[in-house]
């Protein structure tokens, strides 16, 4: 090696070791009376930057690179008519599109050849026309434009506008864009559609790939070679069915409609049902119908609902599900009819959410006030919110002015977004505390928990569950956890025009977690335009207690107790006991535990003399604390009237409750009219009920046993009817349409009524009971007798109502043990006696002077 | 595909080679373009140019299929990296030369490489001009030359490459680093003269 490279090599090594503005003193220095030396160092150096990455990947992935692109560059460089073809911009199953030049006009192009293979297609070949054709009879600025058709040496190739940007399935990669973005393109989309079937032509084809976006935000459609033509635009005599061929699938699996998988006609509703597909995976990121074989992907497309969007992207805003939904209807009659109907709702949805920016100003306000920013930004930003609430405020009055107050709302049951379900005690139970709590308003009817809870795990659409429940206003909203923070996301709408009349999200950490209902409650009734009295916004903001583990433990102790089971009931008091340990003065806690005890001994899963004192000890220290807590004196009305025999203290006590919180029909305040035999108030009382909560089995369960007890059977029987159809394995209308067709003599139909509910409850006591009762009244005196014998051994295991004894005798027609029966249920304060009075199943017994004494005493005998 | 009983037969086919049967060659291409379409479709599949560290392990597992280099004796194995290395920069400077003149297309204007592909623009050497500037280099300095050849065209890593010339591997790298401005001071050169 000569020794000069050996000195090059030597001054570059050391040179490239120094700074770059170093080198220079020490090549001079280095290279003193050898220009040439110097320079060659410096040329060598001069190319540093450069080498970073060059030679860096092997010359492997370079030669496959090429074999890569030299496969689909075939025609580059080539000329093809009057166009000169610069590079290869795509390439399908169909088609190779390449950028072109216009060597007459001086404009690129896109030039769409049908590949080698394909030209002796005629089929194809006739698609590949019949996509000129379509896409030329459009205009459209969110269609792509085609120029040119021809063909060159057997190579047919579409000119086309070129545009720069990509496809948006390249856009969206697996991750939903944001929200603007979804809706903007969203609407071109739906504009160039509506285009395109104002013409009479179906795309057939709608999917990501075939979305162009360019750099400028504009969506084009591209590829109209599966459209159909309608008859205004067929030019050619060739029939559609010969190109498709009949009931032959075209279109890609994953975006097309039922009905195209079908096979069968199909229509522009085809293309919104494809485009709903798109959007959805616009707003998730992930395919709506996906599957690696197409049997799967069909299957989907004609069967299954895809996974709800809230689950994918939490951020969602439910007014976009709602229109995705729609779109993707399954069946074309409930889809968007038209193109123009979805592109209003996308622009009605747009334009709320451009001004729903406002309330993030907002929130940067508040921030810069708690997080004591530096004196300037707080500034700063304190004008801006100033500024903001000014607007908001303007916006309120001309609100206000509008419209009259709207006067019933349904708070759907909060989405748990978290994947745990262990946290869905959070989301019902902030659903359920703000339902509470706007319950106090007088001036609004709110839906019942009962009822709501029914749509709870349903992806629903709140306008329709609106206008069903026949509520001017529908609260829906998420609710997501992550490490010990909780967001909820949430909706006001206007059932009446479907406006969103609110929206909101609001992120608080786990110990700040009971401001989340404050929030939304107080929120809600300002956006509903209630006028509240003073008393009525303190007590709707009302916090119980600053301890938010307690806060927490009370929700659980709801969710458990809600589950209407023993063991539910029996982890509620559990919850509200730990509550309590948290937070001795937490009033909700101990009415909760009230509730759950008399819940155990109302079904007879306890013995009520064990359970019903801690329950009006617990609602008793709970009005202690807080004497405005409804739920403690309703927990006092119901055990006053099963345990107490106090009809004067239940009425007081109901009344109470109901005044604190007017729309609140889970209590049974019916009961005490019921019992009573006041038979028109207590169905006044279980029809304002039903308007609260109209699907809440219990609550159409009081009405029919009412009107049992009113011996209206015949209308009885048909509410007991309607609820089986709400729920057919419902237990309590089994039992009880059972007792009603015995009142009629109809004992065939009575005890398969009671045969099922003994087979739905497990032949619990009770279900013994009122079958040995049919059975006895029916003359089955032997099997009555059996299932006496099988009560009094079931007796040894568990408690059984002493009452229950004296069902059966009544219906063998043996007075004396009834009476002693029902004296032992008396001392026991045995749960339905209450029902003594009015309880048609006791007839035989009125007579008997021993009867009225019972009823003296515990306080029924006028 | 390369059954289990190839890899003996590459082995023999890359010493006939390198005992100057050049009919070896035509036999080992298929195979070389075999595995470089493979790379391709990966590379296709991608869709995006810059999954250098994927498409390395792929080549290295590409070479593993190649040649079983397991199997060769231990004092053979620089040597066989080394014949790697020359047979692969031999086959893929033919592979782009031919790509290049396809391209260029029956005398009409030429096109150069990086216009034609933008994906490839700015990204790829053109390996039919490194080629030749590498032959420059063995002029100059004849063990630079072999780093290139042994980690740009064989793909070995440092090390390896180190283990083939029994130099150490701080020399390799700085082989490589002055090699890599030679050439790239040859290559902007030839562009001057053109």
């Amino acid at each position: 090696m000569p020794k000069r490279w050996s000195q090059v090599e030597e001054l570059y090594h050391s040179a490239a070791a120094l700074q770059p503005e170093e080198r220079d003193a020490f090549l001079q220095q280095a290279c003193v009376g050898d220009q040439a030396l110097r320079q060659e160092v410096e040329s060598l150096l001069a190319h540093e930057q450069q080498a970073e990455g060059f030679i860096e990947s092997p010359a492997a992935e370079v030669a496959a690179g090429l074999m890569a692109d030299g496969e689909q560059h075939s025609l580059v460089g080539r000329e093809v008519g009057h166009y000169r073809i610069v590079s290869l911009l795509g390439e399908g199953g169909m088609s190779v599109v390449y950028k072109a030049e216009d060597t007459r006009l001086h404009r690129f192009v896109a030039l769409k050849f049908l590949p080698g293979e394909m030209a002796h297609d005629a089929a194809a070949l006739e698609r590949f026309r019949r996509e000129a054709e379509a896409a030329s009879a459009l205009n459209h600025p969110n269609i792509c434009t085609v120029h040119d058709i021809g063909e060159q040496d057997g190579e047919h190739f579409i000119a086309m506008e070129f545009m720069e940007g990509k496809t948006l399935k390249r856009a969206i990669e697996g991750k939903p864009l944001p929200l603007e973005q979804v809706l903007d393109l969203g609407i071109q989309i739906a504009d160039g559609l509506d285009a395109a079937h104002a013409k009479d032509i179906i795309h057939r084809d709608i999917k990501p790939s075939n979305i162009f976006v360019t750099e400028r935000g504009h969506a084009k459609i591209l590829d109209f070679g599966l459209a159909k033509l309608g008859p205004q635009q067929r030019r050619s005599p060739v029939e559609t069915e010969s190109v498709t061929g009949p009931g032959m699938v075209m279109g890609t699996a994953e975006y097309m409609s039922p009905e195209q998988a079908l096979g069968e006609k199909v229509d522009a509703r085809t293309d919104l049902f494809s485009f709903g597909a798109v959007l959805y995976e616009m707003a998730t990121g992930q395919v709506a119908f996906g599957g690696n074989i197409p049997g799967v992907i069909l299957d989907a497309i004609l069967n299954k609902g895809p996974t709800p969007p809230a689950r994918l992207n939490p951020d969602l805003p439910p007014r976009l599900v709602r229109i995705i939904n729609q779109a993707l209807e399954k069946d074309r009659e409930r889809r968007y009819q038209t193109a123009s109907q979805l592109r209003a709702d996308l622009q009605r949805l747009k334009r709320d959410s451009d001004s729903g920016q406002i309330s993030a100003w907002q929130e940067i306000f508040r921030a810069g006030v708690r997080l004591n920013w530096p004196r300037s930004a707080a500034l700063a930003a304190g004008r801006i919110g100033l500024a903001v609430l000014l607007v908001l405020g303007a916006w309120f009055a001309a609100l206000r002015t509008r419209g009259p107050a709207i006067d019933s709302l349904a708070v759907l049951p909060f989405v748990n977004t978290s994947a745990d379900a262990s946290t869905d005690y959070l989301s019902d139970g902030i659903t359920e505390s703000v339902i509470n709590n706007l319950s106090q308003l007088p001036s609004l009817r709110v839906m019942a928990r009962g009822t709501v809870f029914r749509y709870k795990g349903k992806e629903n659409d709140p306008l329709k569950i609106g206008r069903d429940l026949h509520v001017r206003s529908v609260l829906s909203g998420r609710l997501a956890h992550r490490d010990n923070v909780v967001v909820v996301q949430a909706e006001l709408i206007d059932v009446g025009n479907g406006s969103r009349l609110w929206g909101g999200q609001y992120s608080r950490k786990m110990a700040d977690v009971f401001a989340l209902q404050e929030d939304l409650s107080s929120e809600i009734s300002e956006k509903l335009r209630l006028r509240l009295t003073g008393e009525e916004k303190q007590r709707l903001t009302k916090r119980y207690t600053e301890n938010a583990e307690a806060y927490q433990l009370y929700l659980k102790g709801r969710y458990f107790w809600n589950k209407g089971s023993e063991d539910g009931a029996k982890k509620g008091i559990e919850c509200f006991q730990q509550a309590i340990e948290k937070d001795p003065n937490y009033a909700p806690a101990y009415a909760g535990m009230a509730e759950a005890y008399n819940q155990l001994a109302a079904f007879a899963w306890l013995p009520p003399h064990e359970v019903v004192p801690k329950a009006k000890a617990a609602a008793l220290k709970a009005l202690e604390i807080d004497e405005q807590v409804a739920d403690a004196h309703a927990a006092l009305g119901y055990a006053s009237i099963i345990y107490d025999y106090d009809w004067p203290a239940a009425k007081k006590h109901y009344e109470r409750a109901l005044a604190l919180s007017p729309s609140s029909p889970q209590w049974s305040y019916s009961l005490y009219y019921s019992t009573l035999g006041l038979s028109n108030e207590a169905l006044a009382e279980d029809k304002h009920a039903l308007s609260l909560d109209p699907l809440s089995l219990l609550t159409n369960f009081r009405m029919g046993r009412d009107l049992y007890m009113a011996r209206r059977f015949d209308e009885a029987i048909e509410q007991f009817k309607k609820m089986l159809e709400m729920d057919p394995n419902a237990p309590l209308a089994h039992y009880q349409l059972g007792l009603a067709y015995a009142e009629k003599g109809m004992f065939r139909e009575a005890l398969s009524e009671l045969e099922k509910y003994a087979a739905l409850s497990r032949r619990t006591p009770l279900s013994l009971a009122f079958m040995g009762n049919v059975l006895a009244r029916s003359g089955e005196r032997t099997r009555a007798l059996q299932l006496l014998a099988e009560l009094k051994e079931a007796s040894k295991q568990r408690y059984v109502f002493p009452i229950s004894f004296a069902r059966i005798y009544v219906g063998l027609g043996d007075k004396e043990q009834a009476f002693a029966w029902l004296e032992k249920g008396y001392e026991e304060r045995a749960a339905p006696l209450f029902y003594l009075k009015v309880d048609p199943i006791w007839d035989p017994l009125r007579s008997d002077p021993r009867f009225n004494d019972l009823l003296r005493r515990i306080g029924l005998y006028p | 595909m390369l059954t289990q009983e190839q890899p003996r037969e590459v082995t023999q086919l890359l010493l006939a080679w390198n005992d100057g049967d050049e009919s070896a060659l035509e036999k080992l291409v298929p195979l070389v373009y075999h595995e470089l379409r493979h790379l391709a479709q990966r590379r296709m599949r991608l869709e995006r140019p810059d999954h250098t560290l994927q498409t390395t392990a792929l080549i290295n597992e590409a070479y593993l299929r190649l040649v079983d280099v397991h199997n060769v004796h231990w004092q053979n194995r620089a040597h066989f990296f080394a014949l790697c290395a020359r047979l692969m920069r031999r086959i893929l400077v033919d592979y782009a030369r031919t790509r290049h003149y396809a391209k260029r297309g029956g005398g009409a204007q030429a096109i150069s490489l990086d216009q034609s592909l933008p994906v490839a623009a700015g990204r790829s050497p053109d390996l039919v001009a490194v080629d030749e500037a590498l032959h420059a280099l063995a002029g100059v300095d004849a063990r630079k030359a072999q780093v290139v050849e042994l980690r740009f065209f064989g793909g070995l890593t440092v090390e390896e490459t180190a283990e083939v010339l029994k130099v150490s591997p701080e020399t390799v790298r700085r082989d490589w680093r002055l090699a890599k401005v030679w050439l790239l001071r040859e290559l902007s050169g030839v562009r001057q003269d053109a």
